[in-house]
């Protein structure tokens, strides 16, 4: 039983983690309609930024390192989809070749990270925790804010979508670009901050996931991705509130399956309730009218 | 000075121009109809008016503004409101949501508009918190209307707002139609249903093979031989 809850703890963390990169990639999907291959990289990128920051150059606090680092990345982005990714789309009509730019883009940036900050393992300069008795869990201070960080970000964006002009255009501008533009929407600013709004999410995703993991590596956020998508397709493509769901869902199962068989099954357990859930109900859980 | 004046407009898709040299002019406070054979070019002049096809001659001017070459999203804020023909409102967002969207050109408060509007389509005014894309047919095309009033146009265009109707929701569908060009508004309406648009409209214009055919009242163009203008066999720019 205590194995239990506490792999439920880990649970809670890994769905933290997977929430703010699922929702960052969902919302970008929602406005641009292709999907980003080389979100993981972003991921891995962001992370080494917050690296930088924290361990290599200015040993600035992890937090405040990950701010920036992550604010590093959403710039990134922005620039890559004006100069590389946004060319594209308006070229060709289908998503398809977008994907395929995208894909490529991941191998560059990945390439890019092992060659400047090389294969091996890096770690962050933290000081040691303590671990903390919550109930049943055993989590440290670190895990806990990254928790409280996933479930304000998650509140923010709940908030931003419902309430704010911004997050009212994104939401009619992934419904129909055309008729939002038609309506008096600045389609393409609203891309450019979606851009900005995704990559700094892969960011703080990428620098929690190694905060949380003790350890970063190139390919930590490839890896990752993969549990990313079945996050995002089992909660509903194109739905923000569904990737939220799908993260915790995905997040716990795979966790808390590793407390009783092989660990290194996880990402099978996350494409087992993948299929289940495309079996059962193709649009995934949160599936909305205007979107397929 | 007419609401919306269209010279010699021509546009397509990439280099291959659908439509060539279109004139025409829609007066404040008048419906004025636009039918013809499919492919006529009906649905892309009006993609051209409101700038998701840029003309790649002519001009197109709304009262003393000639918006051309201006960013599509920006026209809505010069009185230019476009309801599609399909896919016409943001079906995940709820019927209130849609018409705060449609706002969105106008600067400052438009809670009072909303209302406004609100009160003149009783329909959505009972369905304000429904997804519109659980909105019935007729009820979405309402709701696409109500949208585009929003911005308060001087003139608003309309492709085939009735399609796949039912007759009911098709009445009522052209009453607001009649009821906005009565408020002082251009009234543009790509329309397939020829009887319809003879009977509802004060201008008519008929498209062929990417030209303005003819046109002129609707009383006038009622007595012509209509199938034999669809078949391009009859006389041009009678008026």
């Amino acid at each position: 039983m205590t194995l239990f809850w506490l792999s439920v703890g880990f649970g809670f963390v890994t769905a933290s983690v997977l929430a703010i990169s699922a929702v960052g990639l969902s919302l970008q999907f929602g406005i641009t309609n292709y999907i980003n291959f080389a979100y993981g990289d972003f991921m891995a990128l962001g992370a080494y930024f917050t690296y930088v920051l924290n361990a290599e150059f200015f040993h600035l606090n992890i937090w405040i390192a990950l701010v920036f680092g992550s604010l590093l990345m959403g710039i990134l982005a922005v620039l890559l989809n004006q100069f590389l990714l946004s060319p594209f789309a308006r070229r060709f009509s289908k998503s398809f070749y977008v994907m395929i730019v995208t894909f490529g883009l991941s191998l560059i940036i990945l390439n890019v990270i092992y060659s400047i900050w090389g294969p091996n393992v890096r770690n962050y300069t933290m000081p040691l925790e303590h671990v903390l008795h919550i109930g049943p869990f055993l989590l440290t201070r670190d895990q806990l804010i990254v928790m409280a960080a996933a479930v304000l970000m998650m509140l923010g964006v709940h908030l931003m979508l419902k309430t704010t002009r911004l997050g009212k255009s994104m939401r009619a501008m992934s419904d129909n670009t055309t008729l939002a533009m038609t309506s008096g929407i600045d389609t393409r600013r609203i891309t450019t901050v979606t851009w900005f709004l995704s990559g700094t999410m892969a960011g703080i995703a990428g620098s929690v996931l190694g905060i949380a993991e003790g350890n970063l590596t190139p390919a930590a956020g490839e890896l990752f991705l993969f549990v990313i998508f079945a996050a995002v397709i089992v909660g509903g493509v194109g739905s923000i509130y569904g990737a939220m769901a799908g993260a915790v869902l995905i997040g716990m199962a795979t966790e808390v399956s590793a407390a009783f068989i092989n660990p290194a099954w996880k990402l099978d357990v996350a494409f087992v309730i993948l299929i289940i859930t495309l079996l059962v109900r193709p649009t995934g859980l949160f599936s909305r009218p205007g979107k397929g | 000075m007419p609401a919306l004046l269209a010279e010699n407009v021509t546009a397509g898709y990439g280099r291959t121009p659908i439509i060539t040299d279109i004139s025409l002019s829609v007066e404040k406070g008048t419906v004025t109809t636009i039918i013809g054979p499919n492919g006529a070019g009906k649905s892309t002049f009006a993609k051209a008016v409101v700038g998701i096809l840029r003309p790649t001659n002519g001009r197109i001017v709304v009262g003393d503004l000639d918006i051309t070459r201006m960013p599509g999203h920006q026209i809505p804020r010069h009185g230019v409101a476009y309801v599609p023909q399909n896919d016409n409102v943001f079906k995940s967002l709820t019927v209130r949501e849609n018409l705060e969207v449609g706002g969105f050109a106008v600067k400052g408060d438009t809670s009072a508009r909303m209302e406004e509007i609100l009160s003149v389509f009783t329909d959505l005014d009972k369905a304000r918190e429904k997804k519109a894309g659980f909105l019935s047919g007729g009820q979405q095309n309402l709701l696409a209307i109500a949208r585009a009033l929003m911005v308060g146009p001087s003139v608003i265009v309309l492709d085939e707002p009735t399609a796949g109707l039912s007759p009911a929701y098709t009445d009522v569908v052209w009453n607001q139609v009649e009821r906005i060009a009565a408020s002082g508004t251009g009234v543009l309406v790509v329309e397939q249903n020829v009887e319809r648009a003879l009977h509802h409209a004060h201008f008519v214009h008929i498209f062929v093979a990417g030209s303005n055919h003819v046109h002129g009242l609707a009383s006038e163009i009622a007595s012509l031989d209509l199938a034999a203008i669809f078949l391009g066999r009859a006389e041009a720019n009678r008026s």
